[in-house]
């Protein structure tokens, strides 16, 4: 391990990290925009240009505000939780490739944090690890609305974990891998959405309900919960929720992104512009979602993720199975 | 140098969260603790060249496993449960497990620690060791059987609880 390698790693590290907490609040300001076009308004135009600094006064105001803490809360959990979900979500970007090799000061640089070769068992564990924020949120602030918010999450994303990873699954049969980079480099003659298209659709719909957005936004389905997981939250922590959230969807769209779109990969633009390109489409699909379906019911979600998603993910990998097995 | 250090690191996480589980009060901090246990053991795995079992152990006990403890913890809301055992007879009962704990880790300690001189070198690892296509083999080889039986003792877990479950409604 020599300090070259300590250094290029550090500033992978920083530049994932940076990239993250910068590009939450463009996402929050397209979301804001796109559905209050959506919505026929104009969403928000006062500060900045086209409103793009408001996201970030939102961000200052949320810093400055008072911090809240329920009496009867458990305080240790209570300040873990949020964290939790953050780290959880930044941990799960480091395997992700968001490049080809690049040659800095003569050292071949592969762009990507880290190549584990078990990346996609990472990023299902660590999304699966991020349960515990919203979980351990609901518990600690002693509260009904946010215990049935955390409860019925981590019911949910239980139920939906299985579903994607065994959609997964069949796109490792065919790879042999389950190396990130190494299936980005598979996809150099036909991206994944190709033969696995209904892996990839079981997978999205469970990176929705993972990400806990509309249509599947239970956890903090105000008009039955408040605000479900985070209602007693405020301040910082209650940013920290909403930052994990978006960084989640990052994490759901650059997964997809890496597994079924070629990564990267795509012509006359440089790597890192394509596979910016790919992740604005996938989060506006996100932000779009939201503004066209209404929320399911509660015992419709379950049974749609055991009825319909677990079996339909289970054919699939059968079927993947015997082809593989049959074409070798 | 570098894996003393995280050795260390983990052992000791390992052991302070292994005591505040079973020294703290409230089962969803013991709970909490465990899940500290785990990561650490999971880290140590990736020390041991096992990343598929360190990635498997984060994803099925840390994640799925220990969720489920600490739904079930918190639907029940255990707060002040009645103790089993009066205080005495609990430590009667502890000191005589430690005392079976501790005289069984001298007999090992005592049988495989004799041998003078250098200890014996560690074999030299084989390519791809602990990689998720290696342990597939040996899991589809060497081992076909236990991993059969063991499959079939989970199906018949998961209809056992589909069975009990379903009791209630008929």
């Amino acid at each position: 391990m020599d300090a070259a390698f300590l250094i290029e790693s550090a500033v992978k590290v920083l530049i994932v990290l940076g990239f993250v907490l910068l590009g939450v609040p463009l996402i929050v300001w397209m979301e804001r925009k796109v559905i209050g076009h959506m919505q026929d308004r104009i969403g928000p135009q006062r500060v900045g240009p086209f409103g793009l600094l408001q996201t970030i006064a939102d961000g200052i105001k949320l810093f400055f505000k008072e911090d809240l803490i329920p009496g009867q809360a458990d305080r240790v959990v209570f300040f873990l939780a949020p964290a939790l979900s953050v780290i959880t979500a930044f941990v799960a970007l480091s395997v992700v490739p968001f490049g080809d090799k690049v040659t800095v000061f003569g050292r071949d640089v592969p762009l990507h944090v880290a190549d584990v070769n078990v990346a996609i068992l990472w990023v299902l564990g660590t999304t699966s690890m991020g349960v515990y924020g919203i979980v351990l949120g609901g518990w600690a602030s002693n509260s009904k609305y946010p215990l049935l918010g955390g409860l019925r999450s981590s019911a949910q994303m239980i139920s939906y974990e299985l579903a994607q990873g065994i959609s997964l699954v069949s796109v490792i049969l065919m790879t042999g891998t389950l190396s990130l980079a190494g299936i980005v480099a598979q996809q150099e003659h036909m991206w994944f959405i190709v033969p696995q298209f209904f892996a990839f659709v079981i997978f999205l719909l469970c990176g929705i309900a993972e990400t806990n957005r509309a249509p599947f936004d239970l956890p903090e389905a105000e008009t039955e919960l408040v605000a479900g997981f985070h209602t007693e939250y405020s301040s910082m922590k209650f940013a920290l929720y909403f930052l994990a959230e978006y960084a989640n969807m990052m994490v759901v769209s650059a997964v997809a992104i890496s597994v079924f779109f070629g990564g990267w990969r795509g012509p006359f633009l440089p790597p890192v512009a394509w596979f910016l390109i790919k992740l604005s489409l996938f989060l506006f699909f996100f932000v779009w979602l939201r503004a066209t379906f209404p929320r399911l019911r509660y015992d419709q979600l379950m049974a749609f993720g055991w009825k319909v998603l677990l079996p339909a993910s289970l054919l699939n990998l059968a079927v993947t199975a015997v082809v593989v097995a049959l074409t070798g | 140098m570098g894996e003393a250090i995280l050795f260390t690191l983990f052992s000791l996480s390992a052991v302070a969260f292994a005591l505040g589980m079973v020294f703290r009060r409230n089962a969803v901090h013991c709970a909490l603790h465990l899940v500290g246990v785990l990561l650490s053991l999971s880290g140590m795995f990736v020390l041991l060249h096992a990343q598929f079992i360190a990635a498997i152990q984060i994803l099925v006990y840390a994640g799925a496993i220990m969720v489920l403890f600490l739904f079930v913890v918190m639907l029940l809301n255990v707060k002040g449960e009645t103790p089993l055992l009066t205080p005495g007879a609990a430590k009667g009962f502890g000191f005589f497990f430690a005392f079976i704990a501790f005289v069984e880790l001298l007999w090992i300690v005592v049988s495989q620690g004799g041998t003078e001189g250098e200890p014996a070198p560690v074999p030299a690892l084989p390519p791809n060791f602990g990689s998720p296509a290696e342990i597939g083999k040996i899991l589809y080889t060497t081992w076909l059987f236990p991993f059969e039986v063991t499959s079939i003792l989970l199906m018949i877990a998961v209809v056992g609880a589909v069975v009990l479950a379903k009791r209630k409604f008929a």
